[in-house]
């Protein structure tokens, strides 16, 4: 059967892969690329590629020598795969860790940084960070990239070379082959037993490394906590522009934790219901209520009873002795 | 004077309809236990045949008999031998002699008149037939004229020699006249030898068509029964003590009594009397006729019957009892049931009866009876009619007897309790198949019966039966020495119908003795019996002992003891020593050998489970007790350590294989535990940092330690495979240089407040609750459930000493069928201890292996779709609790019809929420599909049991069967080991494709750069890694589904393909990868779509495009080849074939 060259506005791309000894077969591996148009637009969709349905072991070097066996060397800038663009979302534990109403002061109100603060600021962050246990990470199945060629021609060109392929039926091979990238890019990791071997190795990082991540988060941490509580403490007397002054958390000397609160709660509570325990059965009104009660819970009783026969009933075998 | 009578009257009148409909609900005997009142209703609603259809003609064929009996000429007295050579040469019939059979100079003489009576008795008059009865027959008496008999025929047989020869005359009329129509053959009435009867089998419902039938179970026979005429044969010489066989073989004149012969002669002549006062019972009490049918069923699932090789207690008896009960039973002359008892109340009346009256040990008599029964019981159980003077358990044996008082305690235990489904064990559960009732199983070849001489007409093979039976009786249940079987059980074989030209065929199959154990008493290796004193009666006791031992038995001092007869057995098993035992003693008296096969004993050898085996979890536990001292003796922790709790299998006597405690194999499995710290306000408001600050902790406990105990103890911090930093991410490894290795974890209660906060914050995104709830989940599973389970599991493993190899053997069966990957070990364990809490209709298992066939047949039969596994593990959950668990079930299947989230529901009284050990990270453990294959695989397993019994291979159902998977993925087990060990100074980029392919490392040892250099731990073994690498990628509604054993040795993954993801239309985001369809694959898409539309079910996994235009062109299939190769890509050496099934 002949592969279509497109499939709705996306241009199929079929990738021959090379059999394995364990999997001796010749797969054809098919991606689907189309131009980047996202939703909200980017000054470099012109020049970018969307690729989706990429193999789970794609890496940019893969994709580079996709894209070198294609249309030569030179036209590949770099691959964004999907799990790393929502990456982008988040940018970092210590912010993260922060509570919501933290984050929103430190945005609204925080100091304006200077960029070298900034700089410094990241890095920290970055050592805050606990290093990956992989050396390799899988993709989605049947994910997606975007890839970032040299310049809008590119593209087109691309595009053609897909079309120019499906015509002379030479697909593209997957794999690393060639050393396009230039040598200067490191290797990449193989998977299998290696890749497994080298999980097991950085599942156990160095100690003092891991001591100084942690530290780097803890000091990062009280640093956001000390700043955003100075914001919160200076709001707390100060009207905005309009006259408003914005209600922040920990009026108090000591800021209230939510636990604190929880149990003054819980002892309410059980305050309440020592009071209505000690007035239970003492009207007789309540006898009779408790009574019927009673008495409904048992008609109750029945009726689930009745229910849950006929239910065994719709149930073939559930009434007939086993032989 | 009433004050305010308006008021009084208008309250009395509010205690309204609601308690007139109780009282009605309670006067119908639906008062409290309704349930199980329902249950047995409809039950009985069910087994009732239409009697109608399923004996239509009976009647008429009973009429015809009748006429045609009445018809047969008769004939004066003739010598018995020439009148059964007649007989013989004429119709070529043979008279159903009993042995010893007549010789042809006895001058007894024979008539035959046409009987002075007809009635049809049994179940058929009463209507208390079930449809899965097998065979039912309608019994037809025909009494014999008192002028064929003489009142002395009592004696020697003589009765029983006309009454054959009456038969073989009524057999000859018929089969002139019914030959044709239906089969004629003769048969044991209950397995008696001395009352042969005449079976009548009519040739299915349309006679006359050319069509042989073969018969179906549920066409009907019609039996004949001659009998004596009631009154006829003295009573008082019918007496149990009395001997009425004098004329023995050999010229001498024994004196033994003949408690069965005469019980038999008494009982010819009381069809009648007891018809009628059956008859009587009957119309006095309504509930009577259905009390009859449940116990009937009661029965039959238990394997009892009438017959003698069932136990000699059937439906006839058991009605029996009851009249009699209800009739004024007891020695004041009052009945003991009142007759207004409905037919369940009724029921469980004689369950209790049955299960206080030990007739077996102490006669027991309805009536007053003159003659003092108790010396009888020896011979038999004795349950004494005195008004008909006859014992109506005369066909039971003692063993018959002491089972069916144990199943009738069992059931009353059951019925006792006021919770949980009392109604399937009682009448569904079959509960007589050997494998699961006993321990040990042996069978006797019963050639050795030839040589047992003796009286009892029941013949040679009940004759070596109870000679067995008293033999093992004394040697396994010795009350001085301490019962070492609760159970001990014997059962012949039954005799099948013959031909009327033939003889009774010779019994040939074995003798089946089962015993049930006493687990703690059974794994006794030192017997000590009577002391071995001065005194004559000291003296006289020890001869005795020494007398059934033989040599076996020798003199031994004990400390603070006197002198005792001892014995001393070497094996060391529960089951082996039971064998032993067995073995020597049957040996000694029997001068049995090789005729003994045993069986039952095989299982535990799979996974060499040995008694030894407790001790080393014990071991075990005693290291972590040790490495719990260690960490809280540390001094400078910030908080103070408040508990260190075991969560892992090795801890509480459930692992499949033994604790690893030596330090010098190269992979140990890790201990895992949880530390908590007391109370403390500093952990931080915050999820993530939390999660630091439990790192934090870990590299202190950790660097501590190791300065504690410098040179013992190696401590690494390893990494969580966590993707996001609100999970766990880390734990603490401590390898004892001279023990276990143990796997710390932090908890944190703020952990869990902060969760609890977030997933119920209803101004936050729903799936932020959603990820909150299922991380709150995964953290009680871990901190709050888990240990729980552990301390639980221990105490459990100590109550039922069966408990741990069982949880063992199942767990390796999980393993061996590739489930193991599906289920949780908690998940496993808490179904193995389904059956040790609740056992019914046995009691708590006694041995791995009636656990293990327990375990299999609880699976087979769990409808896990509407029925969640509800564990009272506090002894006292109410049935309130139990109707809560069932509503959770209930609300889960209507939000999740096709149980995505939630398929199995196990709930036990600590962890009333029923997912804890079922649900996974918010994935379903196991899915459906799994899940369905363990109840397809269990039951496979235990239709196996029951049908091949005790020869069955027990290796066969560990064979895993690999051609239902699509995919196998065979494991370089090469690679996978040398992937093993890795050490802290490499860097983690230097590792190259495969150790093997470099071989100087293998080549010289001592120069690879870590010589002397201990390995790092392992996180997890690579080949679990592999595989949840694979499961994240394909698994969870995606493409593939893994199957894998959880042992580490299990180097084939199997993998079935998703079959709900047909070609669909091509869009922007797949949830896998998919290539453009073909033809054919379009096709079957779109005829799988037209059957979705018409089911009108909305299925998640595939809805999530919505409906769209369908083009042709855009129609994409999964690419299976495209994601084969990917896992070859992804496993690299570590797959060494990937085994593809042909899709044809």
């Amino acid at each position: 059967m002949s592969i279509p060259a497109t499939i709705g506005d996306f241009s199929v791309l079929p990738v021959s892969i090379p059999p394995l000894p364990s999997f001796p077969r010749k797969v054809v591996h098919h991606l689907y690329v189309r131009r980047s148009t996202p939703k909200i637009p980017t000054e470099t969709d012109a020049r970018s590629l969307f690729v989706t349905n990429v193999p789970v072991d794609s890496t940019e070097a893969h994709l580079r020598s996709l894209v070198t066996s294609l249309v030569g060397s030179g036209r590949f800038e770099s691959a964004t795969f999907e799990d790393e663009r929502k990456d982008a979302n988040n940018p970092s534990p210590v912010a993260a860790a922060q509570p919501a109403s933290a984050a929103i002061l430190l945005r609204v109100h925080g100091r304006k940084r200077k960029r070298e603060e900034e700089e410094e600021e990241r890095d920290k962050e970055t050592l805050a960070r606990i290093p990956s246990a992989w050396t390799r990470p899988l993709r989605r199945s049947g994910g997606t990239a975007v890839v970032l060629l040299a310049d809008e021609k590119s593209v087109e060109q691309v595009l053609k070379a897909i079309a120019k392929a499906h015509k002379t039926r030479k697909y593209p091979t997957w794999g690393l082959a060639g050393g396009s990238a230039g040598g200067k890019a490191p290797p990449v990791p193989p998977l299998g037993s290696a890749w497994l071997r080298a999980h097991n190795r950085l599942s156990y990082p160095d100690r003092a490394a891991l001591q100084a991540s942690v530290d780097a988060f803890s000091a990062l941490f009280a640093d956001r906590e000390r700043e955003a509580a100075e914001i919160a403490k200076r709001l707390r007397n100060e009207p905005d522009e309009d006259g408003f002054v914005t209600v922040t958390r920990g009026a108090r000397a000591a800021p209230a934790s939510q636990s604190e609160a929880e149990e003054a709660r819980r002892k309410m509570l059980e305050k309440e219901r020592k009071r209505k325990e000690e007035l239970a059965n003492f009207y007789r009104f309540q006898l009779r209520e408790r009574r019927k009660e009673e008495q409904a819970e048992l008609l109750k009783r029945f009726a689930d009873d009745r229910k849950k026969l006929d239910a065994m009933r719709s149930k073939k075998g559930k009434f007939v002795p086993e032989t | 004077m009433d004050s305010n009578p308006a008021k009084r009257r208008k309250l009395d009148h509010a205690q309204d309809d609601a308690e007139v409909a109780l009282a009605a609900a309670a006067s119908a005997g639906i008062s409290r236990s309704t349930t199980f009142v329902l249950e047995a209703e409809e039950l009985l609603e069910y087994v009732c045949p239409d009697y109608d259809a399923a004996f239509s003609g009976a009647d008429g064929l009973l009429h015809r008999i009748k006429g045609l009996v009445e018809g047969i000429e008769a004939h004066d007295q003739l010598q018995i031998a020439e009148a059964a050579a007649k007989l013989e040469k004429k119709h070529k019939i043979k008279v159903p002699f009993p042995e010893p059979r007549p010789d042809g100079s006895s001058n007894y003489k024979v008539a035959f008149a046409a009987p002075s009576k007809f009635n049809v008795v049994g179940s058929y008059v009463f209507k208390t037939m079930v449809k899965t009865q097998k065979n039912p027959a309608v019994d037809m008496v025909v009494v014999i004229p008192e002028s064929v008999l003489q009142e002395k025929d009592y004696l020697d047989m003589r009765y029983f020699y006309k009454r054959a020869y009456y038969l073989a005359v009524i057999a000859a009329a018929l089969k002139k006249e019914l030959g044709a129509q239906g089969q004629l053959s003769y048969e044991y009435l209950h397995g008696n030898p001395l009352c042969p009867v005449l079976v009548f089998q009519p040739k299915g419902p349309a006679a006359g068509t050319t069509e042989p039938e073969p018969p179906r179970s549920q066409d009907f026979r019609i039996r004949i029964l001659p009998s004596a005429p009631e009154g006829f044969f003295p009573a008082a010489k019918l007496h149990l003590g009395a001997s009425l066989i004098r004329k023995a073989r050999d010229g001498e004149a024994p004196s033994e009594p003949t408690p069965f012969y005469n019980s038999t002669v008494a009982a010819e002549s009381t069809f009648f009397p007891y018809l009628k006062v059956l008859r009587q019972a009957e119309k006095k009490s309504k509930g009577f006729r259905k009390a009859c049918v449940l116990g009937r069923i009661w029965l039959q699932q238990r394997g009892f019957g009438s017959d003698v090789a069932q136990g000699g207690f059937g439906q006839f008896e058991w009605a029996l009892v009851l009249a009699l009960l209800l009739q004024g039973g007891d020695k004041k002359g009052q009945a003991a049931l009142s007759a207004s008892l409905s037919s369940t109340q009724l029921f469980k009346a004689m369950i209790q009866f049955l299960s206080v009256t030990n007739f077996s040990e102490k006669a027991y008599v309805f009536g007053s009876a003159k003659a003092d029964l108790d010396a009888h019981v020896e011979s038999g159980p004795v349950l004494y009619d005195a008004a008909r003077q006859l014992n109506i358990a005369f066909k039971m044996g003692s063993w018959s007897a002491a089972l069916l008082h144990q199943h009738a305690r069992w059931t009353r235990s059951l019925l006792a309790e006021n919770a949980g489904d009392q109604f399937t064990p009682t009448f569904i559960l079959k509960a007589d198949v050997p494998a699961h009732s006993f321990d040990f199983i042996a069978h006797l070849d019963p050639k050795k019966a030839a040589d047992q001489a003796g009286l009892d007409p029941r013949g040679p093979a009940w004759r070596l039966g109870s000679r067995v039976y008293r033999i093992l009786k004394r040697a396994l249940a010795d009350n001085d020495m301490g019962e070492r079987a609760r159970v001990i059980h014997v059962k012949a074989s039954a005799c099948a119908p013959w031909a009327l030209a033939d003889g009774p065929a010779r019994e040939t199959a074995p003798l089946e003795i089962g015993v049930v154990f006493d687990p703690l008493r059974m794994a006794r290796t030192v017997d000590r019996g009577p002391v071995a004193g001065p005194s004559a009666e000291q003296q006289q006791e020890c001869a005795r002992f020494r007398k059934f031992w033989g040599e076996k038995a020798e003199l031994r001092r004990f400390e603070g003891d006197d002198a005792r007869e001892t014995l001393v057995w070497s094996s060391t098993t529960p089951f082996a020593l039971c064998e032993e035992i067995v073995r020597y003693i049957l040996g000694r008296h029997l001068k049995v050998d090789k005729e003994l096969a045993v069986y039952g004993g095989r299982l535990p050898a799979l996974l060499s489970l040995k008694p030894a085996d407790t001790a080393v979890f014990n071991v075990a536990k005693k290291a972590f007790d040790v490495f719990e001292r260690d960490v809280r003796g540390l001094d400078d922790l910030p908080l103070r350590v408040r508990q260190i709790a075991p969560v892992c299998a090795e801890l509480r006597h459930a692992s499949v294989s033994l604790p690893e405690l030596d330090p010098s194999k190269s992979w140990r499995r890790p201990l895992e535990c949880v530390i908590s710290f007391e109370a403390s306000g500093k952990w931080p408001e915050s999820l993530i940092a939390i999660q630091r600050t439990k790192i934090a902790f870990l590299i202190m406990i950790g660097s501590l330690l190791e300065k504690s105990k410098p040179g013992d103890v190696r401590t690494h911090v390893g990494l969580e495979d966590s993707a996001y930093d609100d999970e766990n991410l880390a734990f603490l490894d401590v390898l004892y240089e001279n023990g276990p290795a143990f796997r710390l974890r932090v908890h944190s209660d703020l952990e869990e407040s902060l969760l609890q906060r977030q997933s119920k914050n209803k101004m936050s995104e729903p799936w932020k609750r959603q990820r909150a709830a299922t991380l709150l989940a995964s953290f009680r599973r871990l901190y709050v459930h888990l240990p729980l389970h552990n301390q639980y599991m221990t105490t459990c493993a100590t109550r039922f000493p069966a408990l741990s190899p069982t949880l063992r053997l199942v767990k390796h069966w999980f393993n061996a069928h590739k489930l193991a990957c599906h289920f949780t070990p908690e998940f496993m364990e808490l179904a193995v201890l389904r059956v040790f809490l609740a056992p019914h209709p046995w009691e708590a298992p006694t041995s791995p292996a009636t656990g293990f066939t327990r375990v299999l047949a609880f699976l087979a039969h769990w409808d896990w779709r509407s029925d969640a596994l509800i564990l009272d593990t506090s002894g006292e959950m109410t049935a309130a609790d139990r109707s809560a668990i069932a509503t959770r079930l209930d609300a889960w299947r209507k939000i999740d019809p096709h149980m995505n989230h939630t398929v199995l529901f196990v709930a036990t009284a600590q962890e009333p929420s029923g997912t804890a050990w079922t649900t996974l990270d918010g994935q379903p453990k196991p899915p459906k599909v799994a899940a369905a294959r363990m109840t397809s695989l269990a039951k496979t397993a235990s239709r196996l049991i029951k049908d091949k019994g005790v020869g069955l291979d027990v290796r066969t159902l560990f064979v895993p069967s690999l051609k239902e998977y699509d995919v196998l993925l065979h494991l370089n087990k090469k690679v996978l080991k040398a992937a093993l060990a890795t050490y802290p100074g490499e860097p983690a980029e230097a590792y190259a494709a495969s150790d093997a392919d470099a071989p100087q490392h293998a080549k010289f040892k001592n120069l690879s750069a870590h010589a002397g250099e201990p390995p790092l731990p392992l996180a997890q073994h690579p080949a679990d890694a592999l595989l949840k690498r694979l499961d994240a990628v394909y698994s969870h509604g995606g493409p593939l589904l893994f199957f894998r054993g959880g042992s580490p040795d299990d180097a084939t993954i199997g993998a079935v393909w998703n079959p709900r993801m047909p070609a669909r239309t091509f869009r922007v985001s797949l949830p896998t990868a998919y290539k453009p369809a073909s033809a054919a694959a379009v096709e079957a898409g779109r005829k799988r779509r037209a059957e979705k539309k018409e089911e009108e079910s909305g299925d998640e996994g595939e809805n999530r495009g919505g409906e769209e235009e369908e083009k042709e062109e855009d129609m994409v299939e999964v690419d299976r080849e495209a994601i084969l190769a990917e896992i070859a890509r992804i496993g690299g050496d570590v797959i060494e074939r990937i085994e593809v099934k042909d899709s044809s």
